[in-house]
């Protein structure tokens, strides 16, 4: 990760200061803050996944689970992750049809392969813990089955945004069809209440207090944190190289309508 | 280690590894490799708007 600090060639023009926060439209400027603030998430993401893991494998086995209960400290961030990204963005889709911020399509689809990993590793680890703990690797009930469609939309939206050459038609298209895809995270959060489901109702997220004992409560709300700012991390990664490929595919088409000119 | 449990556990921490070590070892490669191809556009002469502009 520490050869993603330095691009002094050419990044030489992000040292512009921003007036405000909203100056971070400009791609250039939005570099320049990348490249000043990702080695302290790069630093802060290691620290937090090295606790929550040291914390995790010094909790205790669960009187019911034994030892299974590890799966739910890399199960439950990823589906919390799974579904934060997905709202993300949603956000970014509204940033594109509404505001028309410029970085919006970039955030949109630099998040879209993070959500299906996640999403993907919640889906696989459930289904390790599941084994044990329910005698099946997957049931058809309402939350594994939402989820699944979750997964299965990211890689339709990441298909999307490969398939539409011209940008401002593509970001369109994929910030429509993301909005319309959010319905589901509403249905995911609220199935194990609506509709009988083998998968066990919220555990944490309540509005009483938690039904979990602290010394499993804290070691996952540690990883939770450590997933979080591992994505926040790689978005940025991923926002740079998106804002980056717009750069290649401008130069080229000069390049190319140069070549037509002469 | 983890008794009878082992067979879901560590396979559960492996496959968790190797997806975030892809996504970040993907994540560097691509950087990489589009930070390499615009020193090369430059390189040939290529220059974008604003370096126009400057001009």
């Amino acid at each position: 990760m520490q050869q993603m600090k330095a691009a002094p060639e050419i990044m030489s023009e992000t040292s512009i200061k921003p007036a405000s926060v909203w100056d971070y439209a400009n791609p250039t400027r939005f570099l320049g803050l990348v490249d000043r603030i990702l080695p302290a998430f790069v630093m802060l993401t290691i620290v937090s996944m090295a606790i929550g893991l040291w914390m995790a494998f010094s909790a205790p086995e669960d009187y019911q689970q034994g030892a299974t209960v590890l799966i739910m400290f890399l199960h439950v961030p990823a589906a919390w992750l799974a579904m934060m990204v997905y709202t993300i963005m949603s956000v970014s889709a509204l940033g594109t049809l509404v505001w028309r911020h410029p970085l919006a399509d970039v955030s949109l689809r630099a998040a879209a392969p993070l959500g299906a990993a996640f999403t993907f590793l919640a889906l696989i680890t459930g289904s390790l813990w599941g084994k044990p703990m329910w005698g099946t690797w997957w049931v058809w009930d309402a939350r594994l089955t939402s989820v699944l469609v979750l997964f299965i939309i990211y890689m339709g939206l990441i298909a999307l945004s490969k398939a539409i050459e011209e940008p401002s038609v593509a970001a369109r298209a994929l910030a429509i069809i993301t909005l319309v895809g959010f319905i589901n995270i509403p249905i995911i959060k609220f199935s194990v209440d609506w509709w009988n489901t083998l998968h066990q109702p919220a555990s944490v997220s309540r509005f009483d207090r938690p039904a979990m004992d602290v010394a499993f409560l804290y070691p996952l709300l540690v990883m939770a944190l450590a997933y979080t700012l591992l994505f926040f991390t790689l978005h940025l990664m991923g926002m740079r190289n998106e804002i980056l490929r717009r750069r290649i595919r401008s130069m080229k088409m000069q390049t190319a309508r140069q070549a037509e000119g002469s | 280690m983890f008794g009878q449990y082992s067979g879901f556990i560590i396979p559960s921490y492996l496959i968790s590894a190797a997806v975030i070590a892809g996504l970040v070892v993907w994540t560097v490669l691509v950087y990489r490799n589009r930070r390499a191809e615009i020193l090369e556009l430059e390189k040939r002469g290529v220059k974008r708007r604003y370096q126009k502009e400057a001009e």
